[in-house]
C-alpha cells in the first residue's frame, strides 16, 4: 500500500477561501490528529481528502491527478469517511454492514466477512437489532465495522470521541489500534487532542485556512496533562 | 329521505347481487388508474430524486412547476388533452379521443405532478449524511439513490397512493377523454354522474360505496404498514 499524498488542496464556495494549496501525506500504518477549534474547516477538508467534495483545486501523486473530480473518484477508492455522528440506514445492523461489502462476493465469503465485522466490533449480540436504535457508543462501532468491511487503506475520522462516555471511548481507541496494526492510515480531527494520548504525537494544526505542525504537540504531553 | 334509505337499500342489492353492469364500470376504472399508476411511478421517481438529489440550473422552476400542476383541475387536464387528440388537432392522427388508452394518459397527466412533488419533499428532508454514508461506503449515485429511496419508502409509497386517490375520483378528464361509453369508457365517477342526472341514484350510491372503500382499504394497509415500521424517533438515541 502507498502512502496518499495529496497537494495544492484548495477549496472554494464563491468568493469565500475555506483553505489554499494545503499539502498533505497519509502513510498505511500511521495516524495523524487534525486539531483545529470549532469552524475552523476540519471537516470540509475531511471530505475533500474523501471524495465526497470535490476540491476547488488539488493534486494527486502516484498516481497522478488533479482534475478534481476525477481525484474525488479515486479519493473514494482509497479512503473511507466516518461522520462525527454516524448515520445509521433503516433495518439491522447486519442490514447496515452488508451495504459496506464489495460486490461480486460469493455467499459464503460474505457471511464469514459479516461475521468477522461483528466480533472485530464487538457488536455480535447486536446484529439483529434495529441500526437506528443504537446508542452513540454502539453506532460509532457499527461505522467502524463498515469502514473496516470497506476495506478502504485510509480512514478519515471526525471527531469520533465526541460523545462518548470514558468506557465507548476506550473501546473506540482499541479499535483505532486494531485499524492501525492493520495496515490503515489513519486521519482523525477533533479539538481534543488529549482524547487520544496514544496518537498525539504527529499533530496537524488546521487554522486561518493553513496547515501547520500543531504548536503544543511539540510540547512534553506531560506539560499538556498539568495544563 | 326515504328516497335516499331505499336508493341505499338497493344499492347494497346491486353490489351482493354482483351486478354484471355495476362491476364492468369498477372494472374500467381498475384497469385505466392501475394502469396510468404504473406508467406514471417509475418517471415521477426518477424526476423526484433528480430534483433532490441533482443540481442543474431550471431545477426550482421545476419544482414550482409540478407544485403548481398539483392543483389543476382535471377538467383542464381533459380539455388540453381533448384538443390535442381531438381529429383536428396536432395529435389527432393516433385516434385515441374516447379510448381507454386517452383515460391513461390524462390519469398519468393528474398522477405525475402528485407523486413527484411528493416524493420530492420526502427525499429533500433526508438526512445529508445518508448520501454521504453511502457514497463512502463505495454505493455509485444510482445504488446511493436507491438506498436513500429505501429510508423514506413509506413516503414514497403514501405519494403513489395519494396519487391513486387522486385519479381513480376524479371524473373531469375521464368524461371528457372517454367519453363516458357504456361497456368500454364508462367508468366508477363518469357513471355516477350519468346516473344521478338521469334520476337513478342506486347505482351511484352503490359505485360510490366501491370507491369509499377503496380508499379506506388502502388508507388503512399504508397506515398498518407504517405502524409496523415506527420506531423510536433518532434523536431519542
Amino acid at each position: 500500500m502507498s502512502a496518499l499524498q495529496l497537494r495544492d488542496i484548495t477549496l472554494r464556495y464563491g468568493a469565500r477561501s475555506l483553505f489554499e494549496g494545503l499539502d498533505l501525506d497519509l502513510h498505511p500504518g500511521r495516524c495523524r490528529l487534525l486539531c483545529g477549534d470549532n469552524g475552523a474547516g476540519k471537516s470540509s477538508l475531511l471530505r475533500v481528502i474523501a471524495g465526497l467534495q470535490p476540491a476547488t483545486r488539488i493534486r494527486l501523486l502516484d498516481p497522478p491527478e488533479q482534475r478534481p473530480r476525477r481525484a474525488a473518484r479515486q479519493l473514494r477508492r482509497r479512503v473511507t469517511y466516518l461522520h462525527q455522528h454516524p448515520y445509521a440506514f433503516r433495518g439491522s445492523v447486519l442490514a447496515n454492514l452488508r451495504l459496506a461489502l464489495p460486490r461480486g462476493l460469493g455467499r459464503a465469503t460474505r457471511r464469514a466477512r459479516l461475521d468477522e465485522a461483528l466480533r472485530w466490533a464487538g457488536i455480535e449480540h447486536l446484529a439483529r437489532a434495529e441500526a437506528i436504535r443504537l446508542s452513540g457508543g454502539e453506532r460509532q462501532r457499527l461505522a467502524l465495522a463498515r469502514a473496516w468491511l470497506r476495506g478502504t487503506p485510509f480512514l478519515l475520522l471526525d471527531e469520533p470521541t465526541a460523545n462518548l462516555d470514558a468506557a465507548a471511548r476506550a473501546r473506540m481507541l482499541a479499535l483505532l489500534d486494531a485499524l492501525l496494526a492493520d495496515g490503515r492510515g489513519l486521519l482523525i480531527a477533533t479539538h481534543d487532542p488529549q482524547h487520544f494520548p496514544a496518537f498525539g504525537r504527529d499533530r496537524l494544526r488546521l487554522a486561518g485556512g493553513r496547515l501547520g505542525l500543531d504548536r503544543a504537540a511539540a510540547a512534553p504531553a506531560a506539560a499538556q496533562e498539568a495544563g | 329521505m326515504e328516497r335516499l334509505s331505499e336508493a341505499t337499500l338497493h344499492a347494497l342489492q346491486l353490489l351482493l347481487s354482483g351486478d354484471p353492469a355495476l362491476w364492468d364500470i369498477v372494472g374500467v376504472s381498475f384497469r385505466v388508474s392501475v394502469t396510468a399508476l404504473l406508467l406514471a411511478t417509475p418517471p415521477a421517481l426518477l424526476l423526484a430524486a433528480l430534483l433532490a438529489f441533482a443540481r442543474f440550473p431550471g431545477r426550482r422552476l421545476l419544482v414550482s412547476l409540478f407544485n403548481t400542476l398539483l392543483a389543476v383541475p382535471a377538467v383542464v387536464v381533459g380539455l388540453t388533452f381533448y384538443l390535442l387528440l381531438s381529429r383536428a388537432g396536432p395529435l389527432g392522427e393516433w385516434r385515441l379521443l374516447f379510448t381507454q388508452s386517452a383515460m391513461v394518459i390524462g390519469q398519468i397527466s393528474l398522477a405525475l405532478p402528485i407523486v413527484v412533488a411528493m416524493a420530492h419533499s420526502a427525499l429533500q428532508e433526508i438526512d445529508p449524511r445518508a448520501w454521504e454514508t453511502a457514497r463512502t461506503l463505495g454505493a455509485g449515485p444510482l445504488r446511493a439513490a436507491a438506498l436513500l429511496m429505501g429510508e423514506v419508502r413509506y413516503a414514497l409509497l403514501a405519494s403513489v397512493i395519494a396519487a391513486f386517490g387522486r385519479i381513480i375520483a376524479e371524473v373531469g378528464s375521464a368524461m371528457m377523454l372517454g367519453g363516458n361509453i357504456l361497456g368500454y369508457t364508462r367508468n366508477i365517477t363518469t357513471a355516477i354522474a350519468l346516473e344521478t342526472s338521469k334520476g337513478a341514484y342506486a347505482q351511484g350510491i352503490a359505485l360510490g360505496m366501491v370507491l369509499l372503500l377503496l380508499a379506506f382499504t388502502l388508507n388503512a394497509g399504508l397506515h398498518w404498514m407504517q405502524g409496523r415500521s415506527r420506531l423510536q424517533p433518532e434523536y431519542l438515541t
